[in-house]
């Protein structure tokens, strides 16, 4: 069910905008948050909040990648599959997690407890091949490494992003999504001297 | 080519396309410039009532000095444009077909079981600009077949090629956004949210506007190839709105019906009921003449069915004529004719609901005789819009599209009555709240920013319910004397403008003349070939006359196309038809009225007569038969030989009607102003009410899939009433003759007043609860 506090974020979120419309698109990750998934239910808060139709709402909710159907379960586990995270392992990474999970693209696993999609760019080509769970960054993976991050996070063991926060779970990372907290965002090391590497050289002028 | 008017000063721009220059308004699409030099680029998502969108990309074209090519639809044309299209361009040609080969990727070669197969853009442009063969070999994707975005409209998602028509015209000019692209990529395709159908009154032209066959009804689908059928253009007989459809019909019987361009009334527009309700002219109907013997009615030839009448009606006493809202121009003149020359009478009127001597006086001193002083057109530009005792969505559904077009353009639109529809979110319109039935208090008490921008170029739409209010229409006169503002009337029914011209109502002859006015009598007198003192005097009309049928001083009776039930007094009719000496009815369907008739004579619906519809603009939109092998005839053809049979001579002929009617031009002289009623709404709790577009009127029936589509019948409250009711899932409304208990529903409502629909399924108001709009009932929560 939609609670009444949800209902209070959505006309919160409503209002950080002009045009109240705008804040469709966290508010549906609102609803994940609190549901695991974008429901019918959700879909008709969403319109009734923003005075839209359910189509309007199902059209956006439909588009997003991110947004997803069914239960996504308590983690969702991203595979870059894009060329250079291919080429350097994540195609390997995607199989191997895969079959741990018993998953397909896009659908969970065979408990019901993780959500398998391959991803695309992350902007992460540095790290690469790169896994994200719950949308945070586990960088260069390997088939064992992110197959161990998975076993850890089944046992429910503590388990931190390599350049991140410790790992919540999907529900709550949707909703950190939702309403934008940006504590979390400190936490770690976002930038290391790898990621400026190309930078520099640029600057160095080394290229010419 | 040039294709500006010199006259007025705008900005232009010279361009040259395939080598023609020309010079065209700045802002102008390639695509439309084109168009004008007879240069067809291939399109499928452009419609010029649309905005662009460029989905499609079948119109690429090249522009010297741009890379690459680019779409028609979307391009604003620039000075010294250079644009080449596939005639003259190598690029744009391989750019079009490669774009025909891509969407034909996914389209089926499903075009011989296809409604669309043979008037489909995407067959015709794939034959003109794609490719003779197709290189893809992989599957293409399928769908399981078809899906309902309604009850009338169905979809098969892999004939669409994502072209947005369908959604744009659900949001930009229906306003209702149910109907939308979902997903994404190979996957998108249009489609609903999983509880909320395409819920709208306009679904129907999502099917016309479909470039390919994805959308299709479900009263049309598989029932004929468009290449088997016979297309004639008519007037829709529905409403006052006076749009022009397309009536296709294949061996006798019609098959569909379309919009037809017409600028300037419903562009390129139609509502559900005007395209998918037409099932009733041919069920059901009356075959020969009836005459009652011994009681029963049993069928007669045309000659004795005639005497019979000629003789009833000469041998009965004073007697009055009603003809319904429904009837042509030429037929309503007939009528008109017909009681003042044969039976010499003007007891006399259309009105076949509710009415009122101050709508009477209303209507000779604002409207008949008057012709095109407001215009659709004129919605576009106006600076305010009042609407009262009207609700333009379900009662003049075209209209309702002109105003949402003006309120995009800036267009003000306030309304003034009991409820705060949908319709009135959708025209972002100001509520003047107003107790059902004390509209005139609520106009006189209209705030002085209203009135004060109230001028010249500001409309005020009266609907036919205001007629129920009373004061509200010598309200609206006084607000119209004083501010100069204009006033439209917009009745119901297609036939009640043009009967009001052609004086189908008692105290007015033709063109809005006075019958009371010297002058007015000898010009009609003239044209009628007759004494102007054999003209009668003024009559009865609305409630007397009725009262008068009932109570016996009025014992004859003609009658044509009126339903009892759409009456308040409608038991009274009824009583006194039993108790008059004669009654002859004229109709196509068997009724009340013909159940009870002294003679019945069948008479041809819109399909089979020429004649003519005027609208609520008092615009003339003439129509021809479709079935011109028709034997049926007219009512004026019948009136005719009926006065033949009474020895009076009266031509029957629908042109020699119109040309007669015509040659009475407009009144000219004085009019009498709307005197000022008393304004007394009753104490308590009032009834608001008006018909839905799609409910149980009788010409809906038999087209089941477009009742499917029908707006639930509701019972509306405030907030405030439903707290007070103690929030009842249901409610009970009761009235003089008995009660009506429906689902709740909290709206936007007066507190003083229920709404209820007046003619949907389980909620006839005039049969349950015996009263009608603005009077006083009881409610209460849960059932009876």
């Amino acid at each position: 069910m939609i609670t009444e506090s949800t209902r209070i974020k959505m006309r919160e979120l409503a209002g950080r905008y002009p045009n109240p419309r705008s804040a469709l698109l966290p508010m549906l990750h609102l609803v994940q948050a609190e549901q695991d998934e974008v429901t019918t239910e959700g879909i008709a808060a969403c319109a009734q909040e923003l005075e839209i139709t359910q189509a309007e709402v199902t059209a956006v909710a439909t588009f997003y990648t991110m947004y997803k159907h069914s239960p996504v379960g308590k983690h969702h586990i991203g595979v870059c599959i894009n060329t250079l995270c291919g080429l350097l392992g994540g195609d390997a990474v995607y199989d191997r997690v895969a079959e741990r999970l018993g998953a397909t693209h896009n659908g969970p696993s065979a408990d019901g407890n993780f959500w398998l999609e391959r991803i695309e760019c992350q902007a992460a080509c540095t790290h690469a091949p790169v896994m994200t769970v719950d949308w945070e960054f586990m960088d260069d993976v390997t088939p064992q490494s992110a197959v161990d991050v998975i076993d850890k996070l089944a046992a429910g063991e503590e388990v931190w992003s390599t350049r991140g926060p410790m790992i919540r779970d999907f529900q709550a990372t949707e909703h950190t999504l939702a309403m934008a907290e940006d504590d979390l965002a400190t936490i770690g090391n976002c930038v290391d001297e790898k990621m400026l590497a190309g930078l520099k050289i640029a600057k160095s002028g080394a290229q010419q | 080519m040039t294709i500006v008017n010199h006259n007025e000063k705008i900005d232009t721009v010279n361009v040259v396309i395939d080598g023609i220059e020309m010079e065209v308004p700045k802002g102008t699409l390639v695509i439309r410039a084109a168009e004008q030099i007879g240069i067809e680029i291939p399109r499928f998502c452009d419609h010029p009532l649309l905005t662009p969108v460029a989905a499609c990309r079948a119109c690429l074209i090249e522009i010297d000095g741009v890379p690459k090519p680019q779409p028609a639809c979307a391009q604003v044309l620039s000075e010294g444009m250079n644009v080449r299209t596939q005639r003259s361009s190598e690029m744009a040609r391989i750019a079009q077909e490669g774009v025909m080969e891509f969407l034909l990727v996914n389209h089926p070669l499903d075009c011989p079981v296809c409604d669309k197969g043979g008037e489909c853009p995407l067959q015709n442009q794939a034959m003109t600009v794609g490719r003779p063969d197709s290189r893809f070999e992989g599957e293409k994707r399928t769908f399981p077949k078809p899906i309902n975005v309604n009850a009338e409209i169905l979809l098969d998602r892999e004939r669409c090629v994502s072209c947005a028509r369908c959604t744009r015209f659900a949001e930009e000019i229906a306003g209702d956004a149910s109907l939308e692209l979902l997903e994404r990529g190979a996957q998108q395709q249009v489609g609903t949210a999983n509880d909320e159908p395409f819920d709208s009154y306009f679904s129907g032209n999502v099917v016309q506007i479909c470039p390919v066959g994805a959308l299709t009804s479900a009263s049309y689908r598989f029932r004929s190839r468009p290449f088997d059928l016979v297309s004639v253009p008519t007037t829709c007989e529905h409403c006052a709105s006076g749009c022009s459809l397309r009536t296709d019909y294949r061996r006798g019987t019609v098959t569909r019906r379309l919009a037809w361009d017409d600028p300037e009334v419903n562009e390129d527009w139609s509502c559900d009921k005007g395209r998918f309700a037409f099932a009733y002219l041919a069920n059901g109907r009356i075959e020969s003449p009836l005459i009652r013997e011994n009681g029963e009615l049993r069928s007669a030839s045309w000659p004795e069915a005639m005497h019979f009448a000629a003789a009833g009606l000469a041998a009965a006493g004073t007697s009055a004529v009603l003809v319904g809202g429904r009837a042509t121009v030429e037929d309503a003149y007939a009528y008109s004719k017909f009681a003042r020359i044969v039976l010499g009478t003007d007891n006399l009127d259309f009105r076949a609901r509710a009415s009122s001597t101050e709508e009477a006086e209303f209507l000779a001193a604002h409207v008949a005789g008057r012709k095109l002083d407001v215009t659709y057109t004129d919605i576009e530009t106006a600076s305010q819009v009042l609407l009262i005792g009207f609700e333009p969505e379900d009662e003049s559904p075209i209209l309702f599209l002109r105003l949402r077009k003006g309120v995009k353009r800036g267009v003000s639109v306030h309304t003034v009555g009991p409820l705060y529809s949908l319709g009135s979110e959708k025209l972002s319109a100001h509520w003047v709240k107003a107790k059902a039935g004390s509209e005139a208090h609520a106009i006189s008490g209209l705030d002085s920013e209203i009135v004060g921008a109230l001028d010249s170029n500001s409309i005020i739409f009266v609907g036919e319910r205001a007629a129920a209010s009373p004061g509200a229409l010598s309200a609206v006169s006084r607000l119209g004397s004083q501010t100069g503002a204009r006033i439209a009337w917009v009745p119901r029914r297609a036939g009640e403008r043009g009967a009001l011209d052609a004086g189908a109502i008692a105290g007015l002859l033709p063109g809005g003349r006075p019958i009371s006015d010297p002058t007015a009598r000898s010009e009609v007198a003239q044209a009628w070939n007759i004494d102007a003192d054999s003209l009668p005097n003024v009559g009865l009309t609305g409630t007397e006359l009725v009262t008068a049928i009932k109570q016996g001083s009025t014992s004859a009776l003609v009658i044509a196309g009126v339903d009892p039930s759409d009456l308040p007094n409608g038991d009274e009719l009824i009583a006194g038809i039993e108790n008059a000496d004669f009654v002859v009815a004229l109709e196509n369907h068997h009724s009340e009225i013909t159940q009870r008739a002294s003679v019945v004579f069948p008479v041809a619906v819109v399909t089979e007569k020429s004649g003519s519809f005027m609208n609520w603009e008092g615009r003339s939109k003439p129509f021809s038969a479709a079935f011109r092998e028709a034997l049926t005839l007219t009512d004026a053809g019948v009136l005719s030989m009926l006065a033949s049979a009474m020895n009076v001579q009266l031509n029957g002929d629908t042109r020699a009607l119109r040309k007669e009617l015509n040659s009475l031009v407009p009144w000219s002289g004085p009019r009498t102003d709307v005197n000022n009623h008393e304004v007394h709404a009753p104490a308590g709790t009032t009834l608001a009410t008006w018909r839905l577009l799609i409910d149980s009127g009788v010409m809906q029936e038999g087209e089941p899939h477009l009742a499917a589509t029908a707006r639930p019948s509701v019972v509306a409250v405030s907030a405030a009433m439903f707290e007070q009711l103690g929030k009842p899932e249901v409610i009970t409304v009761t009235g003089p003759k008995g009660s009506i208990t429906l689902p709740t529903q909290v709206a936007e409502v007066s507190n003083e007043s229920v709404w209820l629909p007046m003619n949907s399924p389980e909620s006839h108001i005039y049969a349950q609860l015996g009263c009608g709009y603005g009077q006083a009932v009881t409610v209460k929560g849960g059932a009876a």
